[in-house]
């Protein structure tokens, strides 16, 4: 979609494809967030008991917040052995979130408005629930393809596959839509009235920010645990 | 005489209006041409706009069912977060594959 002025258009190399500002800023964030998670590590690893939360609002509280609120919901889906899927999926949605959140700010593309970033998000987590349902069933994981009955087994494999590369394609065209469909209205809106009215859009757009980052983990988390679950 | 005067007033004034359609088709646009982006821009509408009324009603049923079961059971608030997220979440997505072909129109006007 046709932008205005970005920020990153400043800069020499990038400054007239946006494909590239999209990739810069992608890689924009993923830097802030490594040196913001790093600091955060060092911090815990210095105090003396990590266990007592800081006093004042910090980088630390945040993350503890977050990956506390991930792992018990993580933990509602699949099952107590959750945290072992957390760092995807925690690093999924931390990231979504950010490239979500800086959509809001005037003058960046929120990198999530395009078809390709999510669609590396979603093809990870494809890789990644078939590689873990592999893992944890062996051979036996392509009896989740196979439906109930043996003899319909043909039939369902079909259906079964189709349903399952769809998922990678839903999570992606998704997030997609969300994100480029709230950041269009804000545009038109601060557009038609520069003042006051687009605060609404504003408030509006942190909730589907933080909804959207959050249906893509959690459908993630969804994912791995029909992936690796025993029937009982 | 007089009708003839209005429908010349007429067919001019539409022509008026529709001066800047014509004008962004640019050297290819013949009159054919004029014609299927009408119909692509109409079917773009159409799409999303059908899409938009059938999600709305879909994610209207949701959201009424669980603030009835929210009002009935404020307990069970919590547990229902997630499923109604996920419920709405699957909804949209089908608005938004038209939203998605709706701008894939677009891209082809």
């Amino acid at each position: 979609m046709e932008h205005g002025f970005t920020w990153f258009s400043l800069l020499p190399f990038i400054a007239d494809d946006p494909e590239r500002q999209l990739i810069f800023t992608t890689i924009f964030i993923a830097a802030v967030l490594f040196i913001i998670s790093a600091k955060v590590f060092n911090s815990i690893k210095k105090s003396p008991n990590p266990l007592i939360p800081q006093k004042k609002l910090s980088f630390q509280n945040f993350f503890e917040l977050v990956i506390q609120a991930t792992v018990n919901i993580m933990k509602d889906i699949i099952g107590h052995h959750a945290g072992k899927y957390l760092p995807l999926i925690g690093s999924l949605f931390i990231f979504i979130l950010f490239c979500n959140l800086l959509g809001l700010i005037p003058g960046f593309l929120p990198p999530t408005s395009n078809l390709y970033t999510n669609g590396a998000c979603a093809i990870i987590v494809f890789l990644y629930y078939n590689y873990q349902g592999f893992k944890e069933h062996g051979i036996k994981y392509l009896k989740h393809f196979a439906g109930p009955l043996i003899y319909l087994a043909p039939l369902m494999f079909v259906i079964e596959i189709i349903s399952h590369l769809f998922r990678p394609f839903s999570l992606m065209v998704r997030l997609y839509g969300n994100i480029s469909g709230d950041h269009a209205v804000l545009a038109i809106f601060s557009g038609l009235v520069p003042l006051v009215v687009p605060v609404i859009f504003l408030v509006l757009g942190l909730m589907v920010a933080l909804i959207q980052a959050f249906v893509f983990a959690t459908l993630s988390t969804v994912y791995i645990g029909l992936a690796v679950s025993h029937e009982h | 005489m007089r009708k003839w005067r209005t429908a010349v007033m007429v067919i001019g004034l539409m022509l008026l209006i529709s001066s800047p359609v014509f004008a962004e088709e640019g050297a290819a646009g013949a009159a054919d041409g004029s014609m299927s982006k009408g119909l692509i821009g109409l079917g773009a509408g159409l799409a999303i706009g059908l899409a938009a009324f059938g999600g709305g009603l879909g994610q209207g049923r949701a959201a009424g069912s669980s603030l009835e079961g929210i009002a009935r059971n404020p307990g069970a608030a919590d547990k229902m977060f997630v499923p109604y997220i996920l419920g709405l979440a699957f909804i949209e997505s089908l608005v938004l594959y038209a939203f998605v072909i709706a701008f894939l129109l677009r891209t082809k006007m």
